[in-house]
């Protein structure tokens, strides 16, 4: 029985109940009524409006003057909004027209900026949970009060120096000790589900490795390896004082055999070959991922303790495709979504197979992919200790909540940090909630679809015909 | 005549796979074998045959100046001569050889150099101190440039009709202009030597490459592999030698037609104006195509992003050490973002990894040659006396290495703003808002590249309308123009001729000719 798909019958049925619980409720991206969220509406029904929109929040919090606000705004959206206004934007698009219109120096100009710029502010807050870890402390720990467990991960999309990057490592030893201190006071702190290794200590970091070190890339391949190893050790030695857990975050293709060679490397040595249930992560539109996680399950085997792995679909899907095309190489990514789907299934399922070398990490919010996880596991009859589900931070609280209501542990991902740094991030969830295949977009916005959303997810015939013939080595030889 | 297929890039190696990692350090380490037992040997090939009688110039590896790469015969001036007269004479039989045929031997070139493309670059990795991913480049473009070509040639190389009237035929057609010097540089010693011979060679000319000093193995190497793809040996002289001696007879020769010259500004203007000379037994006007150098600027503007300007402009300035005609030497930031930026670019530049080509995580390798490592050297340390240093990296001591170094606040006046260093030199300044940018960009000599960071869609439309260079670049950095893709060139001191890789480049090496015929005879047309 192991390994095959379980009956659609059952997932379909936890699907439903989960709508059902989610009902009406919003996740708050989707929920808040102001500009932010009118934005977001009219966005995803007016590409062009979209891009200019994402453009703008991209470089707003670099502008310090409201002056260069009030002539951004301007430049990007002065025509769309002028365009918009006409299906009724009411008297929002009426007041931005009235601002805009104005010279950009003017009292009513700036008025508009700083109104513009408070709303994006508003929004970054949505997914990021606050600038400095002191400032996430009251909604973490609200989190833990709600039942739900979290991660903390601080944003930082790019370092140039090594400088930066070890600003950025004293900012995850800081942030480890912040929280760190001030959980082990917290009423909060007792598990949320009894005996689960993820609930050994309510903290929990994700590192993104690749800001740790500046000069990091495969042709400088040993020394990233043993820089970043390094730094990561500083950064596990801290989360074992305080019985934290950590995960290494997955990245880019280019970096990824950095990543998992550094992950093998740390918590394959003597000194952390025993640290229960260090996190890595699997992405299933990588083409290579199967291999990935065979080669990550050895390594637990090999290692004595077990590993936790989050399975999520991916986050440089348009980034990775676009190179490859501009480069000439064949992508390493899927090309069709679905089939990113369909994968993450077979992943979940090799994930649970193996449940005593890993714990799995259903990272995702459609709420058909968490649904086979879940039923999957009942047919294998593994226990709710032995897995657990996660999702992001602002993205999807109803998802969330109802699973947590099915008894399951659901872990958020909690970033932090200063707008200038998060901006490449909010610009991410953006896209992700706005996008067409977005299934947040169609569960909170045309839910009537719920069957459809919990149909089982094909192979595209495209990729399936890549996978069977590869013509590019699978990331696992690249890690070779 | 339609080809088979459009024309694409040649894709650079994908270094994240490991076997193209190992497939790479493997030729290094093949070549490296070679040289144990003695330096690659170059000579003057004409007419197929190799003159290996003369004087010997001696190559060192530049990361090290110890390894022998190189042993290269030098051409002289008589046998330059001897080589010129027998491309005019083959000049006939190589023009009348179908397009189709010519073109197919570039073809084949480019897919010959495709076959041995990691054995080429270890080539350029010891000869020309190139790090894996410029020396990979190098070829890609070379092969791009075979391919592209070819098309080009059988694109343009049809005979037209000009217009339809009755009773008169009106055709356009090319010829050849006859025997071309190629000169060629050593900073894209494979690629640009060969885009230039091909050139010529696929619209019917027939070729003298006179490579650079410094790199001549590797253009050995390129000719080589062009007569292995069909070109006939009569076709292409290959005479590496001192440029005042060979290129200067090649220059000057009456029955050379045409000169290709890419390579510094002195010797460019110097070629145009012996170039208009007539002299005795000269058939044709001369013509020149001349690419020389640039003092590229990135503006950063005001509400930039930070993280892509430094990534571009370390790239842009310090890649090949600052060697290449399209290098950022100045750098223009808009207001609030110049002390950020100095004050970032300053700890970025201090982590590169300065050593030798071959290691491949080297992002600054080593100076052509001693004696263009001292020339550098000794202008970072006169500017130091002038200007204010921001940042001046270390280097090793073995080897022609010289420090990255960048100057803030340079006063615009000042050389080190002016004047062209070709090595890993950045000069800084601030500007008041983004036309005064704009205004300092374009206040040079020379026009050839220009990057913008902008994130304002007003300033950046300014941009491509008002900063006059032949390569600008928004939002990234300005260096790695592709083949076809970006086609490459400038204007003012930068060169003239058309754009390499261009859809005018062709055009340049040939004659075009009319001719009409009265079809009405005795009152009656066909």
């Amino acid at each position: 029985m192991h390994g095959n798909l379980p009956h659609s019958e059952p997932i379909s049925e936890l699907g439903l109940r989960i709508f059902s619980r989610i009902g009406a409720t919003r996740p708050s991206a989707f929920s808040l009524n102001s500009w932010a969220t009118k934005l977001m509406t009219w966005s995803m029904k007016d590409p062009r409006f979209k891009v200019n929109l994402f453009r703008l929040v991209d470089v707003l919090p670099q502008l310090t003057s409201s002056g260069s606000v009030a002539s951004h705004v301007r430049e990007y959206l002065r025509e769309d909004l002028g365009r918009i206004g006409s299906f009724g934007l009411g008297f929002l698009g009426a007041l931005a027209q009235w601002g805009l219109d104005g010279a950009p120096h003017s009292l009513r100009a700036k008025l508009v900026a700083s109104q513009v710029k408070l709303s994006v502010e508003r929004m970054a807050r949505l997914f990021i949970a606050g600038e400095h870890p002191q400032d996430a402390l009251d909604a973490l720990r609200s989190l833990r009060r709600q039942g739900l467990c979290f991660t903390v991960d601080l944003l930082g999309e790019f370092c140039v120096s090594e400088q930066e990057a070890e600003q950025y490592l004293g900012r995850y030893i800081e942030a480890l000790d912040v929280i760190g201190a001030a959980s082990r006071v917290w009423p909060e702190r007792h598990s949320i589900i009894k005996g689960h290794p993820g609930e050994k200590s309510p903290l929990c970091v994700s590192v993104k490795l690749t800001a740790l070190y500046s000069q990091c890339g495969v042709l400088n391949f040993k020394r990233s390896v043993d820089i970043l190893s390094e730094r990561l050790s500083m950064i596990v030695r801290k989360t074992r004082s305080f019985d934290a857990q950590v995960y290494v975050d997955a990245e880019d293709t280019g970096n990824n055999p950095i990543v998992y060679e550094v992950f093998e490397k740390v918590f394959g040595s003597s000194e952390f070959k025993d640290v229960p249930y260090p996190g890595i992560v699997i992405q299933a539109y990588a083409k290579g991922a199967k291999d990935v996680v065979t080669r990550l399950i050895a390594f637990a085997q090999k290692r004595g303790t077990p590993i936790a792995v989050r399975l999520v679909k991916g986050a440089y899907w348009d980034q990775e495709t676009i190179l490859s095309a501009q480069n000439g190489w064949e992508s390493p990514l899927f090309t069709h979504k679905q089939s990113s789907d369909a994968n993450f299934e077979l992943l979940t399922r090799q994930l649970m197979d193996n449940a005593t070398d890993v714990l799995p990490a259903i990272g995702s919010h459609n709420i058909r992919s968490l649904a086979h996880a879940c039923t999957y596991a009942e047919l294998i009859g593994l226990d709710r200790k032995r897995f657990e589900i996660q999702v992001l931070y602002g993205m999807a609280e109803p998802i969330a909540q109802a699973f947590r209501d099915e008894g399951h542990l659901v872990r958020m991902y909690v970033p932090l940090g200063d707008l200038l740094i998060g901006m490449g991030y909010l610009v991410r969830r953006l896209l992700e909630n706005t996008s067409n295949e977005s299934f947040l977009r169609h569960t909170f916005f045309d839910a009537s679809q719920s069957a459809r959303l919990l149909a089982e997810p094909q192979f595209h015939q495209e990729d399936l015909v890549e996978l069977e013939n590869p013509h590019r080595p699978t990331l696992s030889q690249k890690c070779a | 005549m339609p080809t088979a297929k459009p024309f694409s890039n040649e894709p650079l190696t994908d270094f994240t796979i490991s076997k193209n990692r190992d497939e790479f350090s493997a030729a290094l380490r093949r070549l490296d074998q070679q040289l144990i037992k003695g330096p690659l040997e170059a000579a003057p090939l004409v007419s197929g045959v190799v003159r290996s009688e003369g004087v010997k110039f001696e190559r060192v590896d530049p990361s090290n100046a110890v390894t022998l790469v190189g042993r290269v015969t030098f051409s002289s001036s008589a046998l330059a001569d001897t080589a010129v007269q027998g491309l005019r004479y083959s000049l006939s039989s190589w023009e009348s050889t179908p397009v189709a045929t010519r073109a197919a031997a570039l073809r084949k070139a480019a897919a010959l150099m495709r076959e041995r493309k990691h054995y080429l670059s270890a080539m350029l990795v010891r000869e020309a101190g190139k790090s894996w991913r410029e020396a990979d480049g190098d070829v890609a473009e070379a092969i791009d440039f075979c391919d592209y070509y070819a098309d080009e040639a059988e694109r343009v190389l049809t005979v037209r009709q000009t217009m339809e009237v009755p009773g008169e035929d009106n055709v356009y057609f090319y010829q050849p202009r006859g025997v071309c010097a190629v000169i060629a540089p050593w900073n894209f010693p494979l690629a640009i030597a060969c885009g230039m011979t091909v050139a010529a060679l696929v619209c019917g000319n027939t070729v003298a490459l006179k490579p650079a000093e410094q790199t001549s193995v590797i253009a050995y190497e390129l000719v080589r592999i062009l007569f292995e793809a069909g070109i006939p040996p009569t076709a292409l002289a290959f005479l590496p030698g001192i440029g005042e001696e060979v290129g200067r007879t090649l220059v000057e020769h009456p029955l050379v037609d045409m000169v290709v010259f890419t390579g510094s500004k002195a010797v460019g203007l110097e070629i145009i104006r012996s170039c208009s000379e007539v002299r005795p037994g000269q058939a044709n006007i001369k013509k020149v195509v001349a690419e020389l150098g640039g003092k590229n600027a990135i503006i950063v503007d005001s509400d930039a992003d930070l993280d892509e300007a430094i990534k571009g402009i370390l790239a842009s300035a310090f890649g090949f050490s600052g060697q290449k005609c399209s290098a950022c030497s100045r750098v223009i930031a808009v207001g609030a973002s110049y002390e950020p930026l100095m004050t970032r670019l300053q700890a970025a530049a201090a982590d590169l990894i300065v050593g030798p080509a071959s290691e491949p995580s080297t992002l600054i390798g080593p100076i052509i040659d001693q004696e263009s490592q001292q020339r550098i050297i000794a202008t970072i340390d006169r500017a130091e006396q002038e200007q204010r240093l921001l940042f001046r990296g270390s280097a090793p001591s073995e080897g022609y290495f010289a420090p990255p170094a960048i100057f803030r606040d340079v006063d615009i006046e000042n050389s080190l703003w002016t004047e062209e260093v070709f090595g890993p030199v950045v000069a800084c300044t601030q500007a008041r808002d983004f036309s005064d940018a704009l205004d300092l960009a374009n206040r040079s000599k020379y026009a050839l590249t220009g990057g913008v960071f902008s994130r304002s869609p007003q300033n950046l439309e300014r941009a491509r309308r008002e900063f006059r260079v032949g390569n600008l670049y928004l939002n990234r950095g300005c260096t790695g123009a592709l083949v076809c893709r970006q086609p490459f060139g400038g204007f003012r001191m930068s060169g003239v001729g058309s754009k390499a890789g261009g859809p005018d480049y062709l055009l340049q090496f040939l004659e075009p000719r009319t001719v009409t015929e009265n079809m009405l005879r005795r009152g009656f047309a066909p």
